[in-house]
């Protein structure tokens, strides 16, 4: 989404992205990022939970009316409420390129662990 | 603002596995190129947004995004958008997304295109006012040539139509 918003931006929209994953930053290079340590899929807050997500929706616009130049992220302190291992974002079953490459992935997992 | 001295993890909620092959191709130091900028030009409660998300939503009356090419073509994602009413509710929208767990949306489709609380938002006066239109397009595209070259520019004219000056960005 890194690469959208850099395309807005080039055609005179500012943008904010509100962003589970602002690492991406170090590889795209992305305007404006509030990032949120939410799951996949629920990155504005938790379902009918309208405080919370108007919490968040109110912080990364004042990211947006404050940000002064490119490129600069912002870490919202918000703590999802389950643990990582319950919380339910993956879909029902592997995406296709997950069943592709899942030798691959296996393999960078073990890697990872040595 | 938040004071907090939280960094936020990616990966946070990803099997090791999967965070250690995507971190393959996430460089570790920081981005040195330009980056393109545009800067607000009023304050937030007076500028004009609309939203736009990854997550592969379009009204009913409108084609679902293609899932089926992509289960026999796993590298293609489909790279067309869809406009989505102001007005959308979940009662009016189909989600398609391979890669995340959609129930959340279709229960709450605040949870990652946050119509609702924009509408909130523009009677309170925090922003100036919801465009009309939002936008969905879909978040999975190995090659982004079709999305960024055919698509968005359509989505900005669209944009530019209704007057939109800033856009909130929501990835699935």
């Amino acid at each position: 989404m890194g690469l959208v918003a850099r395309f807005l931006e080039e055609n005179g929209l500012s943008t904010i992205l509100l962003t589970m994953t602002p690492e991406f930053n170090r590889e795209i290079g992305i305007p404006r990022i509030a990032a949120i340590e939410y799951p996949y899929g629920r990155v504005v807050g938790e379902v009918n939970d309208a405080a919370g997500q108007r919490r968040v929706l109110l912080e990364a616009l004042s990211i947006l009316g404050a940000a002064q130049k490119p490129g600069e992220v912002v870490h919202l302190s918000y703590t999802w409420h389950e643990d990582p291992k319950t919380t339910k974002w993956h879909p029902p079953e592997p995406s296709p390129i997950i069943k592709m490459y899942l030798a691959e992935i296996k393999r960078a997992g073990s890697e990872a662990r040595k | 603002m938040s004071l907090s001295t939280k960094t936020v993890n990616g990966f946070y909620f990803m099997p090791p596995s999967l965070s250690a092959w995507i971190g393959q191709t996430i460089p570790d130091h920081e981005f040195d190129g330009e980056i393109p900028w545009t800067p607000l030009k009023k304050p937030v409660s007076e500028t004009v947004f609309s939203l736009m998300t990854s997550a592969g939503i379009n009204m009913i009356a409108d084609p679902d995004f293609d899932m089926q090419r992509e289960k026999e073509e796993p590298t293609w994602g489909d790279p067309s958008y869809r406009r989505i009413s102001r007005s959308a509710t979940e009662a009016d929208i189909h989600v398609n997304h391979l890669h995340v767990n959609t129930d959340y949306i279709k229960q709450d489709m605040n949870v990652t295109l946050p119509l609702q609380r924009f509408k909130e938002l523009e009677a309170d006066g925090v922003v100036g006012a919801l465009a009309p239109t939002s936008y969905s397009y879909y978040g999975y595209q190995t090659d982004p040539t079709v999305l960024l070259e055919e698509t968005m520019p359509r989505v900005v004219a669209d944009m530019q139509k209704e007057g939109v000056e800033a856009v909130f960005l929501t990835p699935a």
